[in-house]
Parts: structure tokens; C-alpha cells; sequence
């Protein structure tokens, strides 16, 4: 027996579904399948953080089931030649910067994305998505929405769709609605092949303050928050999130993944515990150094498909990250590579 | 991109008649097949009540992974549940995950709201199960009991130690029986970063019960 079927076989028991409690479900759901639509939808800032979730979602399953997929195309690599890389750029900046903001990014190696841009106090947030199109879903992002005005203004001389109204803003429960808020949204094709979507809450749901954000965009592009320097050749980003997550992909087997990610202070481990906290650990932890702090390096082996290394080590300011790459690497080119990580928070 | 296989629904019928099958069985899409999960979630984008059957199909499976974390709680959240799933349907992306997990994930963010009642329910089966139960029947039965019982309790006592996050990994491993790609979909953490919390809950569950259950080692590939 194992811990996995003690769970299953000695853990608590589920209490039997009463065909009353079934009933009561079913029709709380056909209420609200039948009811009055434009009740308790989600607001335009969990619309936009879905989407941006959904992006990293995605690439974290695809990445997922191409482990665990029994057999792809192409070999993977047995080892790797580490060359300049530069990750993905987000192409607009703000001039002048917000006082007190500095963006996210997320996307993926082939669009541009989103950079969200939250104030300190909460008071304010606007989110730039940069779309080479009109975007999917700009219709359907209102439906449910009250809008209180729709109307085509400037914007350094282009005309703009602007959109005012509010939203039902949900709790961390997903279920109960928090209280109501005020969003105005612009969309606008700045230049051929960039149509740019801003959404603003809070302090930018007032179009005076939206607009001038819309115009003080310009082309300068701002490097994504979480960058690697270098890669293997022959690899690309699939995808970048939210400054937390940055997945490379071998472009002839993607099976096979690097995975930088910056996790949450309380999921950061004591460097003397790393090998404790992995599954699959080989060998002893090493104790390493990178870009001048103490590190760990620990060899991991969970299977013929996720054989590698994975090293916990700290940015300069302190920052804790980790890095999973492949057993293609030597330990040496491990060390290297995490030299070259980057963060820009 | 890799595509994940949608979630099929319940089997239609494969015979009409009474009479067996002439020949061996073909394997072919049933023309009168019902529709899959995923396809009912796109079609209800339009046309919600197309989402009513996922309720019937799932139901059970997710008051039943309710049920072992909130107990009699799970019959006000399987509401809850599929309301939630309902309004984020537009958001649901079947190359990225299958329903039932996706709905275990959904399930797994309510509870959070219900965590102390979660972990009064651990501790509660705790005490219980320390308590002697008078049987009066087959021996052998009174035995097989007598085992379990011995678990239950440490069990239940672990469950309530463990970190939230730790325990929904955990959890979605062993009851809503997600692989570790499907949890670090529905949690959306890398892969990675499941292994860790898996590791961390395992170890903590491993030493809380001691030498009251012998325990073989397992690999990723047996968690299912």
C-alpha cells in the first residue's frame, strides 16, 4: 500500500449525495442558466486576468502533456550549444511613465501580449494588450457588462472605440460579488498591423485619464520582466508570465523544456532543505554559486522524460528563483545559464 | 500544440436490438454519439442551456471530492461549483485541460473559502476515530476494521497539518486523481512546483503516521 491508496482506501469518506441536495444544485444552476443575464458576471479585471491566465495555462498544459506524451516528433537533444538570447520584448513603453507603476508582462514567443500596470494603493490599473488584429472578443467582453456609454473618440488622431460601464467585481470565492466597478475600455488601431486594447479600472476608468495613457504610448520596446540571456541553440520562449514564469522550448522536440520561474516568498525553501523538497533527487546536493550568492544544485530523475537538474539560486537584490532545464546541460552550463537570468521587477 | 483528448460523456448506446453483433466489434464514432464535455461548454457560450448536462455528468464526481474535504458542506458548494464553472465557461480552453479536472480545480477554490471547516472536519475524524467502537460481528471483518480504524485517525490529524496548498496537490492527486500536468493546470503553478508541494505533503503524511502503515515506494507513473 502506498500513501496515494491509504487516501483513497482510509481517508475521511465523502458523505452520500442526497437526491435533495442533487436537486437543489441542479436547480440553482438552471436559475442561474435561465435568469436574468446581466447579474453576477465576472468584471473586466478577472475577464483579463483569465485571459492572461489562460495564456500561461496553456502553455504550462501544452508544455505538460508534451512530457508526458509517449512519443513526439523528432529526438531530443542529448546536448546543448548555449548562444545569446534575447526573450521576447513588449513593444510600446509609456512616456512619461506612470509615477509608481511598473508592468507585468505576459505572452507567449509569438505575440506580443499584455503588460499590466497596477498602482501601489489599489486606487488605479490599466492593462495595454497589443493585438495584430481586432482582437476576439471585444464584443463579448460588454455583453454582460452594464454599460453606461459607448462613443469614437481621438486618440493622437486615430479614432478609438471607448466604452464606459461597470462590472460586478467577484471575491477570492469566485462566487460572492465584492462590490461594483467602474472600467472605460479603448480600442484603437495605433498603426497598420497594431491594434492596441486598454482597459482601465479604478483611477483609469475616467476617459480624460485612459485617453492619456493612450496617448503617452510610444514605440520603445521594454524587456520582459523575468529574461534569460542565453539559451540553447535551437530553442525558443513558449510562453512568459506575469514576471513569474519563463518557459523555453527545443524548437525540434518539445518535449523538452527549461523553466525559470521566481516562485512566491512562501514557497521559497531554505537552501539547506532544497533536496529534501524534490521528488526524484540524484546525488547529493551541490553547493554552488550564482551571480555571488550561495545556490543549490541538485541532479532529479523522474523518469526517462524528466531526467535534469534543477538549481535554486537568488538574484542579486535577493530574489529567490529556480531553474529546470533538461539533462542535456553539463552542470556546467547549468551554472552558466543561470548566470544570465535576469529579473527586472 | 498538443491537444489534450476532450473528456468523452456518458457511452451512448452501442446496440439497439437485443441480438448480438454480427461481427467484431468496429471502433467508430457512434453517429447518434452525445456530445463531449468540451463541445457542450462551446455550445453553451451561446446557448447556456447547453451546460445543464454537465451537471448531470459531473455531479457525483465533484460532490464526492467535496464531500472528503468539507463533508456535509459538499452539498451547499456543488452549487457553488457549478455556478462558478458556468460563469468562467467562456474562459475554458479544452486543449489546455479536460472538464472533470478542470472542475475539481474550480471545486479546490471553493473549499478555500471553507478552510477552517476543512480542517475542523480532519480534526473532528481525528478524535473520533481514537474513540473505541463497540462491533459485534464477523471477526475477521472486526479485524479488517480494527486496520483501518488505526489509519483513520493519523490520517485525518495529518490532512489538518498539511499546508492549504500542499493538501489541494495532494488531494487532487489521491481523491480527485489529477496527474501532476492536469494539477499544475488547475492551479496554475509549473509542473515543477506540484512536485515540490506533492513531495513536501507526502513526507508530512509519511512521518504524522509514523509505523502505523507500511508504505511502498511509488513512482510518478503509478500516481494514477
Amino acid at each position: 500500500m502506498n500513501d496515494l491508496t491509504l487516501l483513497r482506501e482510509a481517508g475521511p469518506e465523502a458523505p452520500p449525495l442526497s437526491p435533495a441536495a442533487r436537486s437543489a444544485a441542479r436547480a440553482a444552476l438552471l436559475a442561474e442558466i435561465e435568469g436574468p443575464v446581466p447579474r453576477r458576471r465576472p468584471s473586466r479585471r478577472f475577464v483579463v486576468r483569465t485571459g492572461v491566465a489562460v495564456v500561461a495555462v496553456a502553455a504550462a498544459w501544452t508544455a505538460a502533456v508534451v512530457i508526458a506524451a509517449p512519443d513526439g516528433p523528432g529526438t531530443p537533444a542529448t546536448s546543448v550549444t548555449l548562444v545569446d538570447f534575447q526573450t521576447p520584448t513588449f513593444p510600446l513603453s509609456l512616456d512619461p511613465a506612470p509615477v509608481g507603476m511598473r508592468p507585468a508582462f505576459s505572452g507567449d514567443g509569438e505575440s506580443a501580449g499584455f503588460a499590466e500596470y497596477d498602482s501601489a494603493d489599489g486606487a488605479g490599473r490599466f492593462t495595454v494588450g497589443v493585438h495584430e488584429d481586432v482582437p476576439d472578443g471585444w464584443e463579448d467582453a460588454f455583453t454582460h457588462a452594464e454599460v453606461t456609454g459607448r462613443s469614437e473618440i481621438g486618440v493622437d488622431g486615430a479614432d478609438a472605440d471607448l466604452v464606459r460601464g461597470t462590472r460586478e467585481v467577484y471575491c477570492d470565492d469566485g462566487l460572492t460579488v465584492c462590490e461594483r466597478e467602474r472600467f472605460a475600455e479603448l480600442l484603437w488601431e495605433r498603426r497598420e498591423d497594431q491594434w492596441v486594447w486598454l482597459t482601465g479600472e479604478g483611477r483609469y476608468s475616467s476617459t480624460s485619464e485612459l485617453v492619456a495613457v493612450a496617448e503617452s504610448l510610444v514605440d520603445r520596446p521594454q524587456r520582459a520582466t523575468l529574461t534569460a540571456e542565453l539559451a540553447p541553440a535551437g530553442w525558443s520562449v513558449q510562453f512568459y508570465k506575469m514576471g513569474r514564469v519563463l518557459t523555453l522550448v527545443n524548437d525540434a522536440y518539445e518535449q523538452q523544456t527549461i523553466t525559470v520561474h521566481v516562485p512566491l516568498p512562501e514557497d521559497v525553501s531554505p537552501l539547506a532543505q532544497v533536496r529534501g523538497e524534490l521528488m526524484g533527487p540524484v546525488g547529493p546536493q551541490l553547493d554552488v554559486t550564482v551571480q555571488g550568492r550561495p545556490a543549490a544544485l541538485v541532479r532529479v530523475d523522474n523518469g526517462p522524460r524528466d531526467r535534469g537538474w534543477f538549481l535554486q539560486a537568488q538574484f542579486e537584490d535577493g530574489t529567490t528563483f529556480t531553474l529546470q532545464v533538461p539533462d542535456a546541460f553539463t552542470q556546467e552550463q547549468v551554472l552558466e545559464f543561470a548566470e544570465r537570468v535576469t529579473h527586472h521587477p | 500544440m498538443t491537444t489534450s483528448p476532450i473528456a468523452a460523456g456518458p457511452p451512448a448506446a452501442a446496440h439497439r436490438s437485443a441480438d448480438p453483433p454480427a461481427g467484431p466489434p468496429r471502433l467508430r464514432a457512434l453517429p447518434d454519439a452525445l456530445p463531449g464535455d468540451a463541445e457542450l461548454i462551446a455550445r453553451s457560450v451561446d446557448d447556456p442551456a447547453e451546460f445543464a448536462p454537465l451537471f448531470d455528468r459531473h455531479a457525483a464526481t465533484v460532490h464526492r471530492y467535496l464531500g472528503r474535504r468539507v463533508g456535509e458542506l459538499a452539498d451547499d458548494l456543488l452549487g457553488e461549483v457549478f455556478l462558478v464553472a458556468f460563469r468562467r465557461r467562456a474562459a475554458y480552453r479544452p486543449e489546455h485541460v479536460e472538464v472533470r479536472p478542470w472542475l475539481l480545480g474550480i471545486a479546490t477554490n471553493v473549499v478555500h473559502g471553507h478552510r477552517r471547516s476543512e480542517q475542523r472536519r480532519y480534526r473532528a475524524l481525528a478524535r473520533a476515530a481514537a474513540e473505541p467502537e463497540r462491533h459485534g460481528e464477523d471477526p475477521g471483518e472486526a479485524a479488517d476494521r480494527l486496520d483501518a480504524q488505526a489509519l483513520r485517525g493519523p490520517l485525518a490529524a495529518a490532512l489538518a497539518g498539511l499546508k492549504p496548498r500542499d493538501r489541494d496537490a495532494l488531494l487532487l492527486l489521491a481523491w480527485g486523481q489529477l496527474g501532476y500536468e492536469e494539477i499544475a493546470a488547475v492551479l496554475d503553478v509549473p509542473v515543477g512546483t506540484v512536485r515540490s508541494r506533492l513531495h513536501r505533503a507526502r513526507r508530512q503524511t509519511r512521518a504524522a503516521l509514523g509505523d502505523v502503515s507500511p508504505f511502498a515506494p511509488i513512482s510518478e507513473e503509478d500516481d494514477r
